[in-house]
């Protein structure tokens, strides 16, 4: 579903030029999870934003769905992000302003979904992430895990195609990290295709496949199971 | 410990470059703005405060009840004066004053001079110090005269002044006198001013009216005995009026007049001489009204809470981004005294750079401002104590509102929530959304009003008066001339010319001319048993046809009948008082005395001959020689107007080759009419764009603040798919609401003052709704775009670096 070919990415800054990326090649299939490894700085989330075509690569390709989306302008790849990605964030991004109802709202508000139709689809996700009784509580309000929570019914009350998660697990205690990656795991059995980002060897054992990245290039690829399409 | 904070203030101004920049320029700009209003102000204000007897010093006015209503004038007989000197013992001195004649000759040589007549009394009351001749008794002598030291260089250059013999136009001749004494030059601020004065006896038309209590001419001036009061004055003041102004009481209870307020038909009154500056019944002052210099001073302050606020909130939030340095500093075991000072100490250090700046822009701009408002002001006023204190006393307010209340708002602040961080800029915005609504109140209140101000004007100056006021040239001759053979010799040489359409002359000019000059003077009659009052104005043949005024019955003065010279032309308000514009007509009026009555032979529409503040009045013209023409008007052609003008120049160069006149056009004259609204109706404008320009400095200060607060929220709104216009919709949408509000706030208020204003002109627009959507929109506009750079500056941001930021 999605494959990269010698993906590059360089920042140059005043002083120095770095190499996030070096020459990636992957290929991630539809319904897949797949955890992404390595030492901090290594560029796993470089290489998470521009596979959630938030960035472009400096050089090579990137095929989303077989289109060639590598050199697309802004415009193009927030039109194809829209619905079809979702994100999760160590950090969570929630919006304070917003109330956990309004939070998860937010993507089919850009999708111009009908309030009717809203309403009942984001009761429905947040009852699956059993939020439903926190709805008008405002993110400050909550705890680490309840806020990753509504995070998570935020990345997936569009229903997206693929979900990407940047150290999901790297703010909560085990517990609510246990909660979230059970989560995961449930929306990647019903479907989705879920890339992860993570330093915790215990979370990346939910993933069909570990790869491991040093300094800007794919190490070594760990098949956890054999996964059947 | 100083060192540390001046340090810790220096980094933190060039951190924020753009938002102290936009503090120090705000500020920078307000100052100056304020510097240049209230030197304005305190020019207006000083008048007449350097003379050292202001207290005792009053300017006297009569207020009378006439059929049509109260009048209020400071025009008295020429015996009154003598005789309130003689029956109160409360007047110490006093002094009656007119002009009265505009030209004085050394030798050969002619120069103007604003020429007055006054008793010997006027030097000693008023603070006019002599500084060489005869100091004691300069006017002693009914042949001395004392003129300014400027007037006398001009004339004797660097010879002694003292004993040389002059010349003055008087009466149609040239009279000698002796300079007695030199005055010091007279400050521009004293309504009272004189080149050359000399003794009140040498008035034109003295001899004939020194017992005559009927006419009314000169100004008065009295100084109060030292136990005196004004309102014993008044009081004693109707045995007075009784005693002496019989023939006029008389007349007035015939006409069945009621008394005024005070149960009197007529009263006498003192202004003090300090006021009369402000007061338009006093025929030398009276230039403004007092609420002008007390609105500049009201718009000055103003621009400087409008940009107070800015800084206020600037400070509050750039602290507030500070909260981790003085959660810090408290832990270390700082005292919030100790931290108030420290914050206030930058306010104050930033103030003092804007202070300066904005000294120095007004230094720049005050040649620009005298020019644009034909001002004289100088920064040296500012040497002053009392302004100085003044300004002094604003700077410290001016820090201790903006640095000192953010100050103080931070330290209070609980240590360790400010650690935790879980303080943001801006969280509670409930004092700083006040502050901001209370900017665009009052800029879009100064919007509002100056756009109203602009129509009447404009209103004023494009109103038909009735009369041709573009095609008609309108000549002041100079005094010393035989004005009758100048109208002559022009009408003589110009007729016929082409382009030239009709000439005739007036004693007075239509608007302001060149010299400045607006007067107007009005008679009293019997005409069947009822008083009848009317303003008076000496004309020449064809005045109607010059002017393009209407003919409603009868006819023009016309050369071609002999006997015009008893005739009258008369205006439909005149007409009405006489039964009517045909019975009008015929009507033979004793003006003058009865044997002789002069006959009506024609009656014009109504036109405005004076200015617009007024409504038209009765109106008499006639050709009565003992009213000089002063004026020529020559109507020309449509077309070559400036050709025309040109034409006019070269005929009188060539009648009068050594004398010189400045001709105008009456639109000019018109024009000059409101000059005075105009200057500071432009003061107005100015000081509105300013204010929305501070305000939208602000404005723009706080969206960057908030934009950046909001540079993660803006960023997650994009990974889920906002567009740019709707995050700039959405950001937008707070300040445009704010905005929205302040001129909602404002609108009546302003509604409300100009229409109160517009009271006074007998001719005014209606305020029309438009003018309140073009304020609302033009405030909205400029915010809207103001805001817009950050927000669109934000939108377009890559959203993974506004994610970044934590
Ligand atoms: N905007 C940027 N400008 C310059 N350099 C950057 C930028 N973003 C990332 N880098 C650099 O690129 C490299 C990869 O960064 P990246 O954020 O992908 O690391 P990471 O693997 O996610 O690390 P961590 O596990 O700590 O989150 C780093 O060396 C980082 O310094
Ligand atoms: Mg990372």
């Amino acid at each position: 579903m999605i494959k990269t070919v010698n993906l590059q990415k360089l920042f140059s800054t005043e002083e120095v030029e770095t190499t996030a990326l070096n020459g990636i090649n992957m290929e991630i299939q539809d319904g897949e999870f797949v955890a992404i490894m390595g030492p901090s700085g290594c560029g796993k989330s470089t290489l998470l934003n521009i596979l959630g075509l938030l960035d472009n690569p400096s050089a090579g390709e990137y095929y989303f769905w077989d289109k060639e989306v590598a050199r697309m302008s802004e415009r193009q790849r927030a039109q194809l992000r829209k619905g079809s990605i979702g994100f999760v964030f160590q950090s969570f991004n929630l919006i304070d302003e917003l109330t956990v109802f309004e939070n998860v709202e937010l993507p089919l508000l850009y999708l111009k979904v009908p309030s009717q139709e809203r309403k009942q689809k984001v009761e429905q996700v947040l009852e699956r992430m059993n939020i439903m009784h926190r709805r008008n509580h405002f993110p400050q309000q909550l705890s680490g895990g309840q806020q990753q929570r509504v995070a998570i019914a935020r990345a997936v009350v569009a229903k997206p195609k693929m979900i990407l998660a940047d150290e999901p697990t790297g703010n909560l205690d085990s517990t609510n990290g246990e909660e979230v990656m059970k989560l995961l795991q449930e929306l990647n059995d019903a479907g989705t295709t879920m890339v992860m980002v993570t330093h915790s060897p215990y979370d990346a054992g939910f993933a069909h496949r570990i790869i491991n990245l040093f300094d800007g290039r794919v190490v070594t690829e760990n098949i956890k199971e054999q996964f059947h399409v | 410990m100083f060192r540390n904070y001046i340090k810790i203030a220096w980094r933190n101004l060039r951190k924020s470059k753009l938002l102290t920049g936009v503090n120090v320029l705000g500020l920078a700009i307000a100052f100056a703005a304020c510097i240049l209003l209230v030197l304005t102000a305190w020019r207006e204000l000083s008048f007449d405060q350097f003379h050292t007897n202001k207290g005792r010093l009053q300017e006297l006015y009569i207020t009378v009840q006439r059929p049509e209503g109260e009048e209020s004038r400071s025009n008295f007989p020429i015996p009154l004066t003598p005789a309130l000197k003689q029956d109160f013992p409360e007047v110490k001195a006093a002094s009656r004053f007119i002009a009265i004649s505009g030209s004085i000759r050394y030798h050969d040589k002619t120069f103007q001079a604003d020429v007055k007549s006054a008793d010997a009394d006027l030097l000693k009351m008023f603070s006019f110090p002599l500084i060489k001749g005869e100091m004691h008794q300069p006017l002693n002598s009914l042949s001395n005269v004392v003129i300014t030291a400027n007037m006398a260089k001009k004339i004797f250059g660097a010879e002694d002044a003292i004993n040389k013999p002059v010349e003055i136009y008087l009466e149609g001749e040239w009279k000698s006198f002796i300079v007695s004494a030199v005055a010091k030059d007279i400050p521009d601020n004293s309504t009272i001013s004189f080149d050359v004065v000399c003794r009140f006896e040498n008035t034109p038309g003295y001899v004939s009216q020194k017992d005559d209590w009927g006419a009314s001419s000169n100004e008065v001036f009295v100084q109060l005995a030292d136990h005196a009061t004004v309102a014993g004055f008044e009081r004693r003041s109707g045995t007075f009026v009784n005693k002496y102004f019989t023939a006029i009481l008389r007349d007035l209870k015939r006409d069945g007049v009621a008394p005024g307020k005070d149960g009197q038909l007529m009263s006498l009154h003192l202004m003090p001489i300090t006021t009369i500056h402000f007061n338009s019944i006093s025929s030398s002052g009276g230039a403004i009204s007092k609420t002008y210099p007390y609105l500049l001073l009201l718009i000055g302050g103003f621009i400087l809470f409008i940009a107070c606020v800015n800084f206020m909130n600037l400070t509050i939030a750039a602290a507030f981004s500070r909260s981790r340095e003085i959660g810090m500093r408290k832990i270390l075991g700082a005292v919030k005294t100790q931290l108030v000072t420290q914050l206030w100490g930058e306010a104050v250090l930033i103030c003092l750079l804007a202070l300066v700046t904005g000294l120095v822009i007004a230094y720049l701009l005050l040649p620009g401002y005298n020019a644009l408002f034909s001002n004289k002001l100088s920064l040296a006023l500012l040497k002053s104590p009392g302004l100085l204190a003044g300004v002094l006393l604003g700077f410290v307010l001016v820090t201790l509102l903006s640095g000192g209340y953010p100050a103080w708002a931070i330290a209070k602040i609980n240590t360790l929530k400010v650690l935790k961080g879980s303080l943001q800029a801006g969280k509670s915005n409930g004092l700083r959304n006040v502050l901001m609504v209370t900017q665009f109140v009052i800029s879009s209140l100064l919007i509002c009003c100056t756009l109203i101000a602009w129509q009447q004007l404009d209103y004023l100056r494009k109103m038909p008066l009735g009369y041709n006021r573009d095609q008609v040239i309108s000549i002041p001759l100079p005094y010393e001339m035989d004005t009758e053979q100048a109208l002559q010799r022009m009408r003589n040489s110009l007729s016929g010319q082409t382009g030239i359409a009709a000439i005739s002359g007036a004693a007075i000019n239509m608007g302001r001319g060149r010299d400045g000059a607006s007067q107007s003077s009005i008679i009293a009659m019997d005409y069947k048993g009822h008083s009848v009052r009317s303003n008076w104005l000496r004309v020449d043949y064809d005045y109607v046809k010059a002017l393009g005024l209407t003919l409603l019955a009868g006819r023009d003065f016309s050369q071609a009948y002999g006997t015009d010279s008893s005739g009258l032309v008369i205006n439909e308000k005149m007409a009405a008082q006489l039964g009517g514009v045909q019975a009008a007509l015929g009507v033979q009026l004793p003006v003058l005395d009865s044997a002789h009555p002069l006959t009506v032979i024609g009656v014009v529409k109504d036109f405005n001959f004076k200015p617009l503040k007024e409504d038209i009045a009765p109106l008499t013209m006639n050709l009565v020689k003992s009213w000089p023409v002063q004026y020529i008007f020559v109507k020309v052609a449509p077309g070559d107007l400036q050709g025309s003008m040109a034409l006019v120049k070269k005929q009188w160069k060539q009648l009068y080759p050594g004398s010189d006149i400045d001709p105008s056009f009456l639109d000019e004259n018109t024009d000059r009419q409101y000059r005075r609204e105009q200057r500071y109706s432009g003061i107005f404008i100015s000081a509105a764009i300013l204010a929305i320009i501070i305000s939208c400095m602000g404005l723009f200060a706080i969206s960057v603040l908030v934009m950046t607060r909001r540079t993660r929220e803006i960023g997650v709104r994009k990974v889920l798919g906002a567009s740019v216009i709707g995050i700039v919709a959405l950001v937008s949408k707070d300040f445009v609401k704010l905005v929205l509000l302040s001129v909602m706030i404002a609108a009546p208020i302003a509604w409300y003052v100009m229409d109160q204003w517009l009271q006074d002109y007998a001719y005014r627009i209606h305020i029309n709704i438009t003018v309140f959507v073009a304020a609302g929109g033009i405030a909205l506009l400029v915010a809207v775009l103001t805001v817009s750079i950050q927000s669109v500056r934000a939108a377009l941001m890559n959203p993974i670096k506004s994610i970044r930021t934590e």
